[in-house]
């Protein structure tokens, strides 16, 4: 079965759309197929998913004082 | 402990059992605070309310749903509600899906995710790129991607369709993607 052309554009929007999805509808395998042969869309790939790395890999520790202040408000300080 | 039984526990006034359950959870709270409200002042004080929420509602739950999804739901609706009250922060629309599809612009980043941890400059544009983000939408991404919950998790919390849900991180992505592009292009380590 002859597969849909996809152009760039439609790749960035179902990547954006489907990243982390089930990518085995006949589109998103066209999508795919459209990718391998894209530098720009692998570009664009990859940027999204660093873009939810960095976010993921940037966190905070709870300061021993917050930690106790709120012991403190809950009243199980002891 | 297994924490079904923490939460009976919990629920029967044993405060052992309530100060683990504030234990095991207490990081996730001020992270995901923080990372909606990005400020460390406002984190603190929607942790504070969200485990009083906690005590005053533990015997209404009835874990027909997790502990956790419970808790992300009381600092959403937290996180919201002050973000509503402040009106001195105006968002980027994201109405118009061609504001955010830039289809001119495809570098390759060199900057490494993993450089987050050593890198304040990069931290301050992760600051700079998620606030211009609508909070609709920064929750939505934080829930969905971040944190790591299903779409129809992510859509109970926020009260959104599916659809909805999956409109809001899509447009979301992007629109962080495009603003970290801006800065992270040129970058060469």
């Amino acid at each position: 079965m002859k597969q849909p052309e996809v152009v760039c554009k439609d790749v960035m929007e179902h990547i954006c759309e489907n990243l982390g999805e089930d990518l085995e509808s006949p589109k998103c395998i066209s999508i795919k197929t459209h990718l391998n042969g894209c530098s720009n869309c692998q570009h664009y790939f990859k940027s999204v998913n660093d873009t939810i790395s960095f976010y993921k890999n940037y966190n905070v520790v709870l300061p021993e004082h917050s930690h106790s202040k709120l012991m403190s408000i809950l009243g199980l300080d002891k | 402990m297994n924490e079904s039984i923490l939460i009976e526990q919990a629920q029967a006034g044993n405060k052992s059992a309530i100060e683990q359950l504030v234990k095991n959870y207490e990081n996730t709270v001020y992270n995901f605070s923080f990372k909606i409200c990005r400020d460390r002042h406002r984190a603190e004080n929607t942790m504070q309310e969200t485990f009083l929420s906690m005590l005053k509602n533990i015997n209404q739950f009835k874990g027909d749903s997790k502990l956790s999804t419970w808790l992300y739901t009381v600092v959403s609706n937290h996180c919201l509600m002050l973000a509503r009250s402040s009106s001195k922060h105006s968002n980027a629309s994201l109405d118009d899906d061609d504001v955010y599809i830039d289809e001119k612009s495809f570098a390759d980043w060199k900057v490494s995710p993993e450089k987050i941890t050593e890198n304040k400059e990069l931290k301050d544009i992760l600051d700079k790129a998620i606030a211009k983000l609508n909070p609709e939408y920064r929750i939505v991404f934080l829930l969905r991607d971040v944190e790591g919950l299903s779409t129809e998790e992510t859509a109970d919390i926020t009260k959104l369709s599916i659809a909805a849900t999956k409109s809001r991180l899509h447009r979301a992505r992007a629109f962080l993607r495009n603003e970290l592009n801006e800065k992270l292009k040129n970058e060469t380590t």
